[in-house]
């Protein structure tokens, strides 16, 4: 039966009536239609459903979404502001650091957590941050050259 | 005119940029429909069965089910995604794999679906079942389909279960290996493998009020599955509209009919909204993958190291179905090479398990890695560098290539020479370290293509074409109409399509799109330009001769001020004698344009544990012109890893009894992660198509091809031991370090000969 939780979603503090079985990932897409965060295997293995939770990046399938009852929730959805793109966001597009896009969301959300708390990441330490996030267009190449220009210009 | 290019040639972000880094990009999974039904399909468990009986009555029964479907329920037809109809769309009185659909669930969620699956009652009763391809293909083996001779679309093969052969002959094959110096043989095998797309297959139908039938596909051919799908629901293909969705990766895998029959069928039933969206298991068991390859090659060499023949005979496992067209790889086994004599034959296999589908050039990135190993193979056992080797019997411009057609113009040569300069070669590693290289050849893909442009009142124009995005080429597309009509990039809309509105194409694959459907655009674009130069011509009273067509507006040549903008030009249009503005092309066909490419690995082997680790990967391609630089760096990086990944820890493993994929999820099927892999370096070369785009050339199969042989050479170079079976897995190579003949895999040539001749 469903139940009552509460939570804060890109800076919205939301209440909604979610199936106790729900992985959070599915309580973003089938209840708040937050479609952004992809559904790549439902298994944890590929990292297209990543988002923030209280600043730190989880793959959203493998978290209850009651379990996230208080938490802060920050979905590709929430980076963009009235100002414009996040630079992370920005920087995907400017060095060709998406192509299908499936997995893309899951990518900046990563980085965005990286970059979080390294201003100053290694190009190894870049790597490892997406670590768990499948690619099959790119190649990664042009994903961590973005993530590091976003790196680059994120610094204070 | 000025030759210089504004928009061509520039690395600007695609132009779905926005849409997906903010996440609206909207895929197939994402599409939701008030009242929306969920879709599960129950999938066979037998590898080769006959179905006694099938009850539904207990899962009908379920809260919550709206409607269950079996292969009763379909038109009694069959369909092929090859040649041959081979198949129905759901098993209809046997089951030929496991894995193979049987009946689907419409149902107010996936869960209550799921829950009605497991009360569908289905008795079996078994069947002999063959699941190895070579054993399949010796005469009087258990059959798969033993009433084949009837299927529709049969032609030439050797029967039994061989469903597809294709050959190429040239000269006397038997003279030149006697009159060779030395001759070799050897024979290479390549794995089963995933397309490993990110975004898993799904598909949302809709009866709209009129009957008509709406499907939001993830589809790399939105046409192809409209045309099958009215053919196995045997309703008219006017009737149905297909939505080409965001596409989440397909290469190849989603270029035909999948199951969007189901939740079509569905919706049909129950009059609501139905939607299926695959798991990552099903990724690998409900949809064709590529399947195992072996592949026997011999060549004939003279003293000075010239190739005089060569004779190839490949077998291709195709599962239970021929899913995907014959057999690509024959025309390859020539590998880029001139070669006088040749005898090439490649034959399409019937097992019990999931049939073949696509993969980026199917059938040829296994002959590449068989060609270019047995390449570097000969030239060590002949003693010469494997990279002068290659140079004494390169293909070159005025050669004939496999099918007699003079081999244009080509920057095969300069990427050879790119890639031994960047990689500095030939040199010699440390111990443990090494250099492989191999070379690439394809051609720029053809097929019909259509494109329209309109010029709207503000001066932007409307690109509208068939062709669905897999690789950023909407934004080729583009720039090529902003450049043929003097605007900038983002002065070009591309508009979203669907089969009613957009003009038909052929599918994106077979890097087809920038070379064909690029030239219907540029052709569309200069038609259109045509039309605003004779529109400004008319106003000046000047000839058209006289105007230029650059910068947002057409002028006087030899009085630029004197000019109209495309959006006075676009208005002044709607009342004008000819009307709006609106350029149009369509084509069947291109012109051969081949594709080479030279691609070096360098690797460490830790020979205490076998792992073998890419340290640098260095690669050149003719890429003609490169429309967005960017983008085309983009395909070969990507490419590039997807063959690192092929050559390495890929494998679809499948049980040899029963014809089970016993690793179908992403932790144990092992696709390349960022920390796996190096940076890709690029070198583009650029000799222009006499045909294309702006003289541009396919791009996106041939940096797939090379990984494996590359990384096989590179292991010989480090180690001396020559694998020929893929993946070159720590396990494979450890046991190879250790003295353990890997040749495991045999092809009875003589038999094939033999049944050849009668």
């Amino acid at each position: 039966m469903k139940r009552h939780l509460n939570l804060t979603v890109n800076s919205e503090p939301r209440q909604i009536l979610v199936e106790p079985y729900y992985s959070l990932l599915d309580m973003l897409r089938d209840e708040l239609h937050l479609t952004g965060t992809k559904k790549g295997c439902d298994e944890g293995d590929c990292g297209a459903c990543t988002v923030l939770l209280n600043g730190v990046p989880v793959t959203s399938c493998l978290v209850l979404a009651h379990s996230a009852h208080d938490a802060e929730v920050t979905t590709v959805e929430g980076l963009a502001t009235r100002e414009g793109l996040h630079p992370v966001q920005q920087a995907f597009a400017e060095y060709g650091g998406l192509q299908c896009g499936f997995c893309t969301p899951g990518l900046i959300m990563s980085a965005v957590g990286l970059l979080e708390k390294n201003f100053d990441p290694t190009e190894e330490e870049v790597r490892y941050a997406i670590g768990g996030n499948l690619c099959r267009c790119t190649g990664y190449t042009k994903v961590v050259q973005a993530i590091m220009a976003a790196a680059e210009q994120a610094r204070p | 005119m000025t030759t210089e290019h504004n928009v061509l040639g520039r690395s600007l972000p695609r132009v779905d940029a926005l849409d997906k880094v903010t996440g609206r990009a909207t895929y197939a999974a994402d599409v939701y429909l008030p009242d929306m039904l969920m879709c599960k399909v129950l999938t066979s468990p037998r590898s080769h069965a006959r179905i006694v009986s099938m009850d539904t009555s207990k899962a009908e029964q379920v809260p919550g089910v709206r409607a269950v479907i079996t292969g009763n329920d379909f038109p009694d037809r069959y369909f092929g995604s090859g040649a041959v109809r081979d198949r129905r769309i759901m098993a209809r009185d046997e089951v030929f794999y496991i894995g193979e659909p049987v009946a689907a669930v419409a149902a107010d969620d996936e869960v209550t679906a799921q829950e009605a699956l497991e009360l569908v009652e289905v008795e079996y009763e078994d069947l002999e079942t063959i699941v190895d391809p070579l054993e399949a293909i010796r005469e009087g083996s258990t059959l798969v389909h033993p009433d084949m001779p009837n299927f529709e679309g049969y032609g030439f093969a050797m029967g039994g279960n061989n469903c597809t052969l294709l050959d190429a002959d040239r000269g006397d094959v038997d003279q030149a290996f006697r009159d060779a110096n030395q001759v070799f043989e050897e024979t290479y095998h390549s794995q089963a493998i995933n397309q490993g797309f990110l975004e898993p297959m799904a598909c949302a139908a809709n009866v709209e009020a009129n009957g008509r039938l709406t499907v939001w596909a993830s589809t790399q051919g939105p046409y192809q599955v409209r045309a099958q799908l009215a053919s196995v629901l045997d309703i008219p293909l006017s009737s149905i509209k297909v939505n080409a969705m965001e596409l989440g990766g397909g290469f190849g895998a989603k270029l035909r009919l999948a199951f969007e029959a189901f939740p079509a069928l569905l919706a049909m039933k129950t009059g609501r909204p139905v939607k299926l969206i695959n798991t990552r298991e099903e990724v690998f068991t409900l949809n064709g993958p590529r399947l195992a390859t072996t592949i026997h090659l011999k060549t004939g060499v003279t003293s000075d190291g010239q190739i005089t023949a060569r004779e190839a005979h490949s077998v291709f496992d195709v599962g239970a179905y021929l899913g995907a067209g014959p057999n690509a790889g024959v025309g390859h086994a020539l590998g880029a090479y001139d070669i006088p004599n040749f005898r090439l034959r490649s034959y399409g296999v019937y097992t019990n398990k999931i049939y073949v589908g696509s993969y980026r050039a199917s059938g040829v990135a296994d002959m590449h890695f068989a060609v270019e190993s047995h390449m570097d193979s000969i030239a060590h056992q002949i003693g010469l560098d494997p990279l002068e080797f290659r140079l004494k019997n390169v293909v070159k411009e005025g050669d004939a290539n496999v099918s007699g057609a003079s081999v244009p113009a080509n920057g095969l040569l300069e990427t050879i020479e790119a890639v031994k300069e960047k990689m500095s070669l030939p040199r010699k590693s440390e111990e443990g370290r090494g250099i492989g290289i191999s070379l690439g050849e394809w051609r720029s893909g053809s097929g019909p293509s259509t494109a329209s442009i309109s010029v709207n009142e503000d001066g932007t124009v409307s690109l509208l074409t068939g062709s669905v995005d897999i690789s950023g080429s909407d934004t080729s597309l583009a720039q090529i109409a902003a450049e043929t009509l003097g605007v900038e990039l983002d002065q070009v809309i591309v508009a979203k399509r669907d089969t009613d509105m957009a003009p038909f194409t052929g599918p994106s694959g077979g890097s087809r799109i920038v070379y064909s459907q690029g030239k219907a655009v540029q052709m569309a674009a200069e038609d259109a330009r045509d039309r605003l130069v004779g529109l400004a011509a008319e106003r000046f009273g000047v000839p058209s001769e006289a105007l230029s067509c650059e910068g947002g507006r057409v002028y006087v040549q030899d009085n630029p001020p004197q000019s109209l903008t495309l959006s006075q030009l676009a208005a002044a249009s709607l009342t004008s004698r000819s009307g709006p503005i609106i350029g149009m092309a369509a084509l069947s066909s291109m012109p051969y344009a081949p594709v080479f490419n030279t691609q070096a690995a360098e690797v460490i082997v830790d020979k205490a544990t076998g792992q073998v680790r890419v340290t640098r990967f260095v690669q050149a391609q003719d890429v003609g012109v490169a429309i967005n630089p960017m983008g085309v760096e983009g395909q070969l990086e990507g490419g590039a890893v997807q063959g690192i990944g092929r050559a390495l820890s890929e494998e679809m493993q499948i049980d040899p009894e029963t014809g089970r994929v016993r690793n179908p999820s992403l932790s144990t099927y092992l696709m390349p992660l960022a920390i796996d892999m190096p940076a890709i370096e690029n070198i583009l070369v650029g000799v222009p198509s006499a045909d294309g785009p702006f003289g541009a050339r396919a791009v996106a199969e041939p940096p797939g091809f090379g990984p494996p042989a590359a990384i096989a050479n590179a292991i010989y170079d480090a180690v001396g031991i020559r694998i020929k079976e893929l993946p070159l897995s720590a396990d494979r190579v450890l046991a190879a370090l250790q003295g353990q003949d890997g040749d495991e895999y045999h092809i009875d040539v003589e038999a094939l000969k033999k049944a050849e001749t009668g």
